[in-house]
């Protein structure tokens, strides 16, 4: 018996504190250097949060660069499959130019009444959220890594505290919504999805203004959380942010109710390229 | 005994280079599109399987550089990675340590404990001393897929290491 509790005693040994020919360092030595490193950043010492920094920087870049053949080789199949499909492309292409024109007409319609609905409605809310979306503070910011961790939903874009972006500001495509700002570097930032188990969002929705969370599931499609009691959710309902924390800008679309109650976005969070992020003024940085 | 060539040299560093590349590019082994709950850890397969049978090829060093690229291109907190590659790595030391020769089935049943110390550790540290929540379930998926797919990447691996690398120098 004791034969036996000193084997496992001298292997276990062994493996915790084996040097030599590759292993440069014990298993030991870098399992307390983890340890260290770890809760040096969960405690946010304020060296760590700026070494972080830079080194998401760096990594950033040069993940970007090692991600660049997975990227590159869909192209290429993609360029050779609309070479050969070109004619189909065109007579494609030429409907698309017939919709645009009919769209633009809508269009001028739609400009009309919508200025003649204004005069009416008078509403002072109305025209600030409408500063806030036309005002130049919006950066355009490209999507540098897209890596689709099963447990974090979240993306990096190329641009970070130099160009003002802050902690908490809304980025959106397309003018819908896709998430926020959880991270910020000099050069970069992260942006946390709505589809990640940590997002919460005030949303609005139906002729009632009811209002509910939006919460992340770690799937596709998000859920709407503390409804009115007995609440009945239809389908096909469009989801407006509703500005209650006064970080997202109130009446911006993000998805429709399907019929089992889930959200689904209207961007989808694997899809995106570029983004914009909001530069909303922040009295004080928000996660 | 021969001084291996360049060619031996880039073979043998194959598995460090996937490893890398696993942990910094956007290719991931998290296969939603194709099937809601898929997703493997295909690192601490690399690491488990090539730790075992052959550890020249991936230093402890470069096994705790490349958990804390993964965590910094992850987002979540800095050496949590490289702490759950790390356990992986001791158990995998061990029962070479403990065994003359393995088999598929040893390697996997000695794998599955590895597995689920290294996703507990990760879970726990993450659950307890972190604000970012995760699903269990998804873990738990995510741990069973793994599993299940050691046995192939075994195959896979063996048939790399028997055709492509120069003859065991460890």
């Amino acid at each position: 018996m004791s034969v036996s509790r000193d084997d496992f005693s001298i292997a276990f040994r062994s493996a915790l504190l084996q040097r030599g020919g590759a292993q440069k360092f014990s298993i030991l030595s870098l399992i307390i250097l983890a340890l260290f490193i770890f809760f040096l950043d969960v405690y946010g010492f304020k060296a760590v949060k700026m070494g972080r920094s830079f080194i998401n920087d760096v990594v950033f870049r040069v993940s970007y660069i090692a991600s660049s053949p997975s990227r590159l080789m869909p192209n290429v199949g993609k360029s050779l499959a609309s070479h050969f499909n070109l004619k189909e492309e065109n007579e494609k292409l030429k409907k698309v130019i017939e919709n645009y024109k009919s769209l633009d007409l809508n269009l001028e319609y739609l400009t009309n009444e919508n200025k003649n609905l204004r005069k009416v409605l008078d509403a002072e809310n109305v025209i600030n959220s409408e500063n806030i979306v036309n005002s130049k503070n919006i950066v355009l910011a490209k999507v540098l890594i897209d890596k689709n961790s099963p447990f974090l939903k979240s993306i990096i874009i190329n641009k970070g505290t130099k160009s003002g972006i802050r902690k908490g500001m809304p980025v959106s495509q397309d003018n819908y919504l896709v998430g926020r700002i959880v991270e910020t570097n000099y050069l970069s930032s992260r942006v946390l999805l709505l589809t990640d188990l940590n997002s919460r969002i005030p949303v609005t929705f139906d002729s009632n203004s009811t209002q509910a969370i939006l919460t992340g599931q770690g799937t596709k499609n998000p859920s709407l959380e503390y409804l009115p009691e007995d609440y009945e959710l239809k389908d096909d309902i469009n989801i407006f942010a509703s500005g209650k924390d006064g970080i997202f800008v109130p009446g911006t679309l993000i998805g429709k109710t399907d019929e089992n109650g889930k959200v689904n976005l209207f961007v989808d969070p694997n899809q995106l390229s570029f983004v914009t992020v909001n530069l909303v003024s922040l009295s004080k940085e928000r996660f | 005994m021969a001084k291996p060539n360049l060619i031996n040299k880039i073979f043998n560093s194959g598995p460090l280079f996937l490893l890398y590349f696993l942990s910094m590019s956007e290719v991931d082994t998290n296969l939603e599109k194709i099937f809601e709950i898929f997703s493997f850890n295909l690192p601490i397969i690399i690491i488990y399987f090539w730790i075992l049978k052959r550890p020249s090829v991936l230093g402890t060093g470069h096994i705790f550089l490349a958990g804390l690229i993964n965590d910094v291109v992850m987002g979540s907190p800095l050496g949590i990675s490289s702490l759950s590659y790390l356990v992986v790595c001791l158990f995998s030391n061990y029962v070479r340590n403990k065994s003359v020769n393995t088999t598929i089935a040893s390697d996997w049943f000695t794998f599955l404990i590895a597995l689920i110390f290294a996703n507990l550790l990760f879970f726990l540290l993450l659950n307890n001393f972190s604000e970012i929540i995760i699903s269990y379930t998804k873990i738990s998926y995510n741990t069973f897929f793994t599993l299940f797919l050691f046995p192939i990447f075994w195959l896979i691996f063996s048939l790399y290491q028997s055709n492509f690398m120069s003859s065991q120098d460890a």
